[in-house]
């Protein structure tokens, strides 16, 4: 029994695939979630929100305002013109805008609700959130790093009685001067309570709203999480199935219908473009074929972005191919290519976008998520179904152009990999 | 037809060719008989030009077929020795696939392929699949597929090796008439029978070395085997074999037989017969063999051309 079980082990640590698929992939794996769900790194891993403000007060309170929020930790604050910032938002390049509205400075000394609005992209709902909620508590404490903040406790507790009887008014006002001095003077110097408590008491009292406004949001058919569920998984599966119909050039080698192929007339590389076309073909029926069930079983609109739809399916499945059939092309046997396309695809799918959303990821890995058919792929998606760009706009066609020249490169390499190992039969 | 001038092949330290020559005349059908790994593959594959030789030239048709591979492709067929098809597809469509590799007309193609079918029989499964079919069906698709194109020169390496005897004899049956028709042949093979009875010329390759060369007659007369004295022995020691070696310089050794040559053998047996008793060798078999590509390998190099 034992011989026998080393025997296994033995013949296990000797399938490369095997070893590959049992440790490696998941290390690969754990890694990149690690630093997406923010469990890696130095300072845990999170990494700062990206934050465009645009000041249209333009007062010493609102520039000063902006300066708290760029100190903070979790934000990263990108001064945009508001018309840029829209625009960047549309397009899918930021999530959102800050807006300091003008009348920030009066409201603030006067104790009114501060005209400030956020606008977002819903794509990005779970970003905005956790942006939202280091917002609301730095708002709420803006009379006391920049205003007078008895003077604003009491001109919005006035605000909110003005409709009592005069009477009743004062008797309030009264009763409550000494609450704000309390507040305002921090519980009369009592150190047994932290500053920090004292002030998110205060906080609490002056309220920290900010107006939230969809910039995008859901339309009746193209919810975002359809969109990233059928175009993340429709990518990811189009990679693993070009990998399969890339193998068949290694299966042609193995059988030996390559080397009869050799012996007819045609060009050699033609055998490597035949495969190619096969792969196109085969992978633009698959994201059609996938794109329709969604529109029959989950309501996708895809009739009313055909145009776009049909580009990034053709950029999608050239880039896609491509890569099946370089790997394929790179590789000496069909274990060697099942191996490393798991783990190339996986971390391609998980950095990409096709596993989860990738703004959860560190700055870091969203910056790698460039390198990945995925994430252009998807994004491109997102522009045709969420953001309703045309197909003639030219954020659009950037990603397209991007997948034509992965797609370029890498069928460039598989022609120079397949003439050093698929054809050298020496 | 064909020229084969010095050709030599390398494969990292291992010398697959050390310069063999010959050449075809048109309509010749030429075998070249070898061991397993003799060469025979390599120089095919030169031949057909997939393999690029380190040294050497292959004229076929006066060109050199690196200068205008395409068009000297387009003349010669080649056989491959492993059956190179697709199993997943029939055998109608996989001709169909390598008639169209050679740009043969649709409906030309569709006529010569019936045909082919009829030729091999293998009319009635034309539709099934050939992961379906017999070792020997396989085979014959596998030559079929070699020849829709029509060529002049019909390369085919091992095309029997492992296939029943009634296969074996229908291939024989239509190599024969091809060769018949005009076609050039160069035929691979390991099987003596096979050269025996296909072949005009045969070129006796081994070690990547032709070592004889010739019509099987031309081969039979210059041999130095003439008839064959085989005595098997029970437990031949080596100095046994070294005293019986030294009085009768005509004779080789394969594990405990021993075989003597004669252009002689009533004259030749019985001293034979006392030098192995004087040695010390007990005997346990004695056979007789008349001349043959067999005995003649045997004596070129010593072993036989299954070993």
């Amino acid at each position: 029994m034992i011989k026998l079980a080393l025997k296994d082990l033995k013949l296990f640590f000797k399938d490369k695939r095997s070893v590959l698929v049992t440790f490696a992939i998941p290390i690969a794996l754990i890694t990149l979630f690690a630093f997406a769900f923010g469990g890696a790194g130095k300072s845990g891993g999170s990494s700062k929100i990206k934050m465009q403000l645009s000041d249209l007060d333009s007062t010493t309170a609102s520039y000063e305002t902006t300066k708290i929020f760029d100190s903070l930790k979790s934000i990263l604050v990108l001064v945009t013109p508001l018309e840029q910032a829209l625009e960047n938002i549309k397009k899918g390049k930021q999530s959102c805008v800050l807006i300091i509205h003008k009348g920030f400075s009066d409201s603030l000394s006067s104790g009114k609700g501060l005209p400030l609005e956020l606008q977002y992209d819903e794509a990005k709902e779970i970003e905005v959130g956790l942006l939202q909620q280091s917002l609301i508590s730095t708002v709420a404490s803006l009379p006391f790093s920049i205003g007078d903040p008895k003077t604003s406790m009491a001109n919005r507790f006035n605000n909110m009685v003005k409709d009592a009887p005069p009477g009743l008014q004062k008797d309030i006002q009264n009763s409550s001067d000494g609450l704000f001095d309390l507040l305002s003077e921090g519980f009369a110097q009592d150190s047994s309570v932290p500053q920090k408590t004292q002030k998110n008491i205060a906080s609490d009292f002056l309220g920290g709203d900010i107006k939230m406004t969809k910039l995008i949001a859901a339309g009746d058919d193209n919810k975002v999480g359809l969109v990233q569920a059928v175009a993340g998984t429709a990518v990811m599966m189009l990679l693993f199935s070009v990998v399969g119909i890339g193998m068949g050039l290694l299966d042609e080698k193995q059988e030996g219908t390559l080397k009869r192929l050799l012996y007819t007339p045609m060009n050699p590389i033609s055998i490597l473009f035949g495969k190619m076309i096969a792969a196109n073909i085969i992978s633009i029926f698959q994201l059609l074929i996938m794109f329709l069930f969604a529109n029959l079983v989950f309501g996708l609109d895809i009739f009313s972005h055909l145009g776009g739809l049909l580009i990034m399916i053709l950029a999608t499945s050239f880039a896609c191919s491509a890569f099946g059939v370089l790997l394929a092309s790179f590789a000496r046997s069909r274990q060697q290519v099942q191996g490393l396309s798991t783990l190339i695809i996986l971390v391609m799918s998980a950095i990409g976008g096709s596993m989860m959303p990738i703004f959860f990821m560190p700055a870091f890995m969203q910056k790698l998520a460039i390198m990945s058919v995925n994430y252009w792929s998807i994004q491109g998606f997102f522009d045709i179904f969420w953001r309703s760009l045309s197909f003639t706009d030219s954020t659009f066609l950037f990603r397209v152009l991007v997948l034509m020249l992965i797609g370029l490169t890498l069928n460039t390499l598989a022609v120079v990999m397949f003439k050093k190992n698929i054809l050298n039969l020496n | 037809m064909i020229g084969i001038k010095d050709l030599k092949k390398s494969y990292g330290r291992h010398e697959a060719l050390k310069g063999i020559s010959f050449s075809i005349k048109e309509g010749e059908f030429y075998g070249l008989l070898g061991p397993n790994g003799a060469g025979k593959t390599t120089a095919i594959s030169i031949m057909s030009s997939i393999l690029k030789p380190d040294s050497g030239e292959v004229l076929i048709n006066g060109n050199n077929i690196y200068s205008n591979p395409g068009e000297t492709k387009k003349i010669i067929g080649v056989v491959p020795q492993e059956i190179a098809l697709y199993n997943e597809l029939s055998a109608n469509e996989n001709l169909m696939f390598w008639g169209g590799m050679y740009s043969v007309p649709e409906r030309e193609l569709k006529d010569r392929k019936n045909e082919l079918l009829d030729l091999f029989g293998l009319t009635d499964r034309k539709n099934d699949k050939v992961a379906n079919y017999s070792g020997g069906m396989k085979r014959r698709i596998n030559i079929a597929a070699a020849l829709l194109h029509r060529p002049r020169v019909l390369f085919m390496d091992e095309p029997t090796v492992g296939i029943d005897p009634q296969s074996r004899n229908l291939i024989f049956e239509v190599t024969e008439k091809l060769h018949h028709d005009g076609m050039t042949i160069i035929y691979t093979t390991h099987y003596m029978e096979e050269a025996e009875r296909l072949c005009n010329r045969i070129g006796i390759i081994d070690k990547g070395q032709i070592i004889a060369e010739g019509t099987l007659e031309e081969l039979k007369k210059n041999s130095p085997a003439k008839e064959t004295i085989v005595v098997t022995f029970n437990n031949l020691d080596d100095q046994v074999a070294q005293r019986l070696f030294s009085s009768r310089k005509n004779s080789k050794r394969s594990g405990n037989t021993i075989y003597f040559y004669t252009s002689d053998l009533k004259k030749d047996l019985p001293p034979v017969i006392t030098q192995c008793q004087e040695a010390g060798a007990e005997i346990n078999q004695i056979e007789f063999q008349k001349v043959n590509l067999e005995t003649i390998f045997l004596s070129l190099t010593g072993k036989q051309l299954r070993d």
